[in-house]
């Protein structure tokens, strides 16, 4: 599914506009102003840092809880036919078939979410950014070339070749000749390959339309080089659009992960992935529902956050879709 | 106009060579299983399974192999044998496909039905609680995984084991022409599940789509008019409003066709998606590269199909 | 043969088994636990059964497969030499042969009579000769086939160590309804018992030739049927398309010319439908549920409890079934040292393994190899055990464990070396759960692991079964017997002559001399006590080097509805015999 970010350069042309009438506000501090009066947008923001916070003191955030760790099997916690016991005081969450603390996996869950999301986000970027970039600026073969191997990726079905690349790699000693160990590196990996050609598509488009305006034409006529051009003039032009499309990569990506962990293609166990923990519910949730409802609703719960936020982020930067 | 489309279909022939030398690459060089393993069974001796490679052709130099897949597909339309069953690629996939055409075409229907009312009027009734509502609720159904829609789904109305059994639950498709009632009810939840992610961004994208629309000055000029509110908002605001979404569509739809991995994996459907899937695991290559290519092959007709939908409407862009 | 998972999946071949079996220790279960055994006499005639699976089939070609649905299938559409009844799974009994195997008495001959009377299904309609047999056992060896027995089983007849698919010189037949094996080794009596696998199961050779000479053999889909069910084919006897659609089902009809005259088996039922590709959870539900239902798969814990709480009469558990034992790589470090091994054997929770696979009701905690059932098991300690100190508790006993870990130079008791341990199990619960048990043990004594969880085929194809590997610990693995006797499961298992660089069945590559020697010795002993002492000798033995930890001695636990009748396969994991069962 595609994301726009219609009307974006709109916000140059109110940025000379409102310069040339004095009102000397950055674009920026313009930005920050309409942000921070989305009120939802806002509460999505805190919900972020907090889930953040949660996911680097999660070793805290258990012990404050009171719960055992993410991999402690608790045999106790397990009857005579090895059903595990729903929430109780001792457990908040339930445990899992394993007498593994639910509460516990969640918080720790929250980690691999947001690592893989945001690490593997911030690579399909870069990449994307790159290739668009250069495809975008210099064109002629570069660009044919590029656009075609993008078109390519983009008629695979993305979830099968993540799948296909993430099981090639989990199994046997990792790909690239061991340079790519099983585990959240491949998943990361995997996930960047996957994203980063719907970014580039839309950064070339950007590139395309933004090269012909006046003040890289000047700046070309100036003697400018075009590295100067690209680092000075294009770059920071794009960085709205990128923000946006991030904000609203990032929740995809979060949901790849935990499809690729649902398979059982995604982190290896035992690292807790809410994915793999909704996966393993599958089979027993009529009688067992607490470990797919626990991580699921903290599935989204993240994903609805970062959306709220991509939303308040594209508003902010473009308010002519106004609500 | 028929250069143009006779350009795009030959480049998307070209797409497919590449995306099989793609899969190739992926689930053949970076291996996963050896085929003879397989194939030979256990406690085949090293010679045995010497002659099972040199059988299979798995001996010979990467390229050789990849043009003898190719050759094979191009001039006698053979997708090869799946390792696993020793089944026909072709066969397999013939029969695991009308249960996905059944999967996608249902909620494609719902998600149009849905999608194209809602967002019409939470644009017109913006800011009222419908509008909320349904901005709300399309969020919710882009942020939740859609297996775990699908499981809630069970345990709320699965009729085994659900709390308010009212639909057939996971595992009781069977093809339509065995039982076209039971064919329908055991579809009805996951046609919802699957349809629902599709229906919140497609009524948020014509919501946002059709408020721009409808602040265009042409739509003023009409309001002026005096023409009615309802000709206004559906005969020309969405008229505008829907062509992005039209083409998105098309490109969803090819997508789906490739199978609903997940989807169909919650709700047991024996489609394209699980067959891929299956293959996957199992490392059966021959039966990868056929669920690939035939998945890549709906993506890649749909963009045709739209880009020379696109042509049709905008004679400019034939000449890109 | 190996443990599988989902039971219809191929399996390693096993060694010789030798000589007639004693009683082949209890089949019977715990009173109350579940469905009793049953011979299947005065069943009702008619109706469908269908059975749920969640795997397919791997092959329909009797010389091909090896897994324990396909037997199961296989065992109602083609007849071997010899078999076993359901409700024996100690004595063979004449099945295509007319009477008792005929032995030499310098061992090196085996003669058996064939019946006559019995004939191929449709296409081919004639009767069976025993030059059908001959062609069948020849194949084997035939590349496109790969039998993965025939070199073990009937390697010892002569001519057959370079056959390649073309005639043996040491299986004769002198008219049609005789066969004559001849040996090159006096092990005729292991032989007799080895043909109660398929590869005995006639084989028309004019028919079967050109699909033969493919790559590989297109025989299993063109399966022609000596027994009382046949799979519907067409013309040209081609199932696929027809009673068979790869991944999706399967169907059992009557065969027309199968004559009740000439055969034991009641055949009650009309039709058997497989319906392939379900999940076992949804599949489970429908068992206990429904009508004329029966499960193929292994049921999943929680079904397990369900039934024997609510159903018991609609469970069975099948006893004698296997055993479940985790292989530690000795030829690698760190396990290449003994002290470590007996650490992580002491520090395993055993209980908590079978506790999630179901609990008590599930199996026996194992102590060393051989399992109840085979004999010798008494021999090697029986339930008890053998008497180390590293498996006496069997919820583990950490202080132990400690302990063995000083004695291995680790002074604080936890692992600090640099190896980080490649564990390979399954997935799939509840083998994944006892793979993250195992690997949570593994951790909590200092080792680093990296877990992965795969498929079987890719688990024994790719990593346990290949030393190349390097994989350190193999949670899932297992025996399951062939025949009662010993040597099937521990020689292969654990005899350094075993080690192969693929498909290698000596999964912890165990190569102690004084047990390769002794198992030498016990492969020719004589006698049932004589090889019950000898080979539960070697059980003790291969247990004290903890080159692998036993975990189950299991009780297959089969689930099917309440109309039905199951007659379960002891042999064969307790699977209802389709030729026995019934619908009340």
């Amino acid at each position: 599914m595609s994301v726009g970010a219609p009307g974006l350069l709109a916000q140059e042309e109110r940025y000379e506009r409102d310069f040339a009438a004095g009102m000397e506000r950055s674009p920026w501090q313009l930005f920050w102003r309409r942000l921070r009066s989305d009120r939802v947008a806002m509460v999505a923001l805190a919900v972020i840092v907090m889930l953040v916070l949660v996911a680097l003191l999660a070793p805290l955030v258990v012990k404050l809880a009171g719960a055992p760790g993410p991999n402690v099997q608790d045999r106790n916690a397990t009857d005579m036919f090895g059903t595990p016991i729903g929430p109780t005081a001792d457990h908040w969450f339930g445990v899992d078939p394993l007498g593994r603390d639910v509460f516990a996996r969640t918080v720790y869950g929250a980690r691999v979410s947001l690592l893989v999301g945001i690490v593997g986000t911030g690579i399909a970027v870069l990449v994307g950014v790159t290739v668009g970039l250069v495809a975008g600026y210099y064109r002629g073969w570069v660009d044919t070339l590029l656009s075609r191997f993008v078109d390519v990726m983009l008629s695979f079905p993305v979830l099968l070749l993540g799948i296909g690349i993430a099981s090639a790699c989990s199994l046997g000693n990792g790909c690239v000749s061991g340079a790519i160990t099983p585990g959240v590196r491949t998943v990361i990996l995997v996930i960047a390959l996957v994203t980063w050609t719907s970014i580039a598509r839309v950064v070339r488009g950007q590139v395309l339309s933004l090269r012909e305006r006046e003040f890289v034409v000047a700046a070309r006529s100036l003697g400018a080089s075009n590295r100067r051009i690209v680092v000075h003039e294009i770059l920071p032009n794009l960085t709205a659009p990128l923000i946006v499309y991030s904000s609203l990569l990032l929740p995809q990506t979060i949901l790849l992960e935990a499809a690729l962990s649902f398979l059982g293609v995604g982190v290896s166990p035992p690292t807790a992935s809410w994915g793999w923990m909704i996966a393993d519910a599958s089979d027993n949730f009529d009688t067992q529902w607490w470990y797919m409802v626990f991580p699921g609703a903290a599935l989204l719960l993240t994903v609805l956050a970062f959306n709220l936020l991509g939303d308040g982020l594209r508003d902010a930067l473009d308010p002519r879709a106004e609500r | 106009m028929a250069a143009y489309v006779l350009r795009r279909v030959l480049w998307g022939l070209v797409l497919l060579v590449l995306v099989s030398l793609l899969t190739f690459v992926v689930f053949y060089v970076l291996p996963s299983a050896d085929p003879a393993q397989l194939r030979a069974g256990r406690n085949a001796s090293p010679a045995t399974l010497a002659q099972i490679r040199e059988n299979l052709g798995l001996d010979r130099p990467m390229t050789a192999q990849y043009w003898t897949f190719l050759s094979q597909l191009a001039f006698h339309a053979n997708l090869g044998y799946s390792y696993f069953s020793q089944a026909s690629v072709g066969s397999l996939l013939v029969d695991r496909l009308p249960a996905t055409i059944s999967l996608t075409l249902g909620a494609i229907v719902i998600w149009v039905l849905v999608a194209v009312p809602l967002g019409v009027v939470a644009a017109t009734r913006r800011g009222t609680w419908v509008d909320k509502l349904t901005t709300g609720g399309a969020l919710l159904g882009i942020s939740a995984p859609v297996y775990w829609l699908g499981l809630v789904a069970l345990y709320l109305f699965a009729d085994d084991i659900g709390i308010w059994p009212l639909f057939p639950g996971a595992g009781s498709y069977v093809p339509f022409t065995d039982d076209p009632w039971q064919w329908f009810t055991s579809l009805i939840l996951p046609w919802i599940v699957l349809a629902s992610t599709f229906t919140a961004v497609y009524a948020r994208l014509l919501r946002g789509n059709m408020i721009e629309v409808l602040s265009e000055d042409y739509v003023r000029t009409a309001r002026a008019k005096g023409l009615s509110e309802r000709r206004v908002v559906w005969r020309h605001g969405l008229r505008a409003a829907v062509t992005p979404l039209v083409t998105l569509a098309g490109l969803d739809i090819g997508l789906l066709l490739g199978g609903a991995v997940l989807t169909e994996a919650v709700f047991g459907i024996p489609g394209i998606g699980q067959l891929n899937y299956q293959a996957i695991v199992h490392a059966d290559y021959p039966l990868i590269q056929g669920t690939v290519l035939l998945a890549a092959c709906f993506v890649i007709v749909a963009n045709i199909f739209v880009d020379v939908a696109y042509a049709y409407l905008d004679p400019r862009v034939r000449t890109s | 043969m190996p443990r599988p998972v989902k039971r219809a999946l191929p399996l390693f071949a096993l060694c010789a088994a030798v000589l007639a079996l004693g009683a082949c220790g209890s089949s019977n279960n715990d009173s109350g636990a579940g469905a009793t055994v049953d011979n299947g006499a005065g069943g009702q005639r008619g109706g469908t059964l269908t059975l749920l699976t969640s795997q397919d089939i791997q092959s329909l070609d009797p010389g091909i497969t090896y897994g324990s649905l396909d037997l199961n299938l296989l065992s109602s559409a083609v007849r071997t030499l010899y078999a076993y009844a359901p409700d024996n799974p100690t004595d063979i009994q004449p099945d295509l042969a007319a009477s008792p195997p005929q032995v030499s008495p310098d061992g090196k001959t085996l003669t058996v009579r064939i019946r006559s009377g019995v004939r191929f299904g449709p296409p081919v309609n004639r009767e069976v000769t025993s030059r059908d047999v001959k062609y069948a056992i020849e194949r084997g060896f035939n590349p496109n086939v790969a039998n993965p027995y025939a070199s073990t089983y009937y390697g010892d007849v002569v001519g057959a160590a370079r056959a390649t698919g073309g005639p043996i010189a040491g299986i004769k037949t002198p008219d049609d309804q005789t066969i004559v094996f001849e040996l090159t080794r006096p092990t005729a009596s292991l032989l007799a018992q080895a043909t109660v696998l398929p590869l005995s199961a006639p084989v028309p050779p004019e028919y079967a030739k050109p699909f033969d000479a493919k790559s590989p053999s297109t025989y299993g889909n063109h399966l022609v049927s000596s027994g009382p069910y046949m799979i519907p084919a067409d013309r040209d006897g081609d199932v696929l398309g027809n009673g068979y659609v790869p991944g999706r089902s399967l169907r059992l009809v009557r065969n027309p010319n199968w004559s009740a005259a000439t055969d034991d088996r009641p055949a009650y039922l009309n039709e058997v439908d497989f319906r392939i590709g379900g999940s076992t959870t949804v599949s489970g539900r429908q068992v206990l549920a429904g009508d004329g239902l029966v499960l193929g798969d292994s049921p999943t814990p929680p079904l397990v409890k369900k039934a024997y709480q609510t159903a018991r009469d609609q469970i069975f558990f099948s006893p004698g079934a296997g055993s479940r034992y985790a292989a530690l790589n000795t030829a690698i470090p760190p396990f290449d040292d003994a002290n470590l091994r007996k650490a992580v054997a002491a520090a395993l929770d055993r209980e908590q393994m079978r506790r999630i696979r179901g609990g008590k009701i599930v199996g026996d905690i194992a102590s060393h190899f051989l399992y109840p059932g085979v004999l010798g098991f008494e021999e090697a300690g029986g339930l008890e055990g053998t008497g180390v100190d590293f498996l006496a508790n069997p919820e583990g006993d950490r202080a132990l464990a400690e302990r063995y870990m000083r004695a291995a130079g680790y002074a604080d008791g936890r692992y600090t070396g640099d190896e980080t341990l490649q564990v390979v199990g399954l997935a799939g619960a509840p083998d994944s759960n006892d793979a993250q048990i195992l690997d949570q043990t593994l951790q909590d004594l200092g080792f680093k692991t990296q877990l992965k969880l795969v498929d079987v085929s890719v688990m024994y194809g790719r990593f346990c079964g290949v030393p190349r590997a390097r994989v350190h610990v193999c949670p899932n693995l297992g025996w399951i017997r062939d025949f009662a006797d010993p040597q099937t499961v521990l020689n292969p298992a654990f005899n350094g002559e075993f080690i192969f660089p693929e498909n290698n069945p000596n999964w912890p590559q165990l190569n102690d001399p004084a047990i390769n020697r002794a198992m030498a010795r016990a492969e020719l002993t004589v006698g049932d006590q004589a090889r019950a002492d000898a080979w539960g000798a070697i059980d003790r033995q291969v247990t004290a080097t903890g080159a692998a930890i036993p975990w189950l001695y299991d009780r297959q636990p089969n689930v099917f509805s309440a109309d039905v009748r199951c007659v379960p396969e002891l042999w064969n994991q307790g699977h209802c015999d389709l030729a026995y069962t019934s619908l009340k």
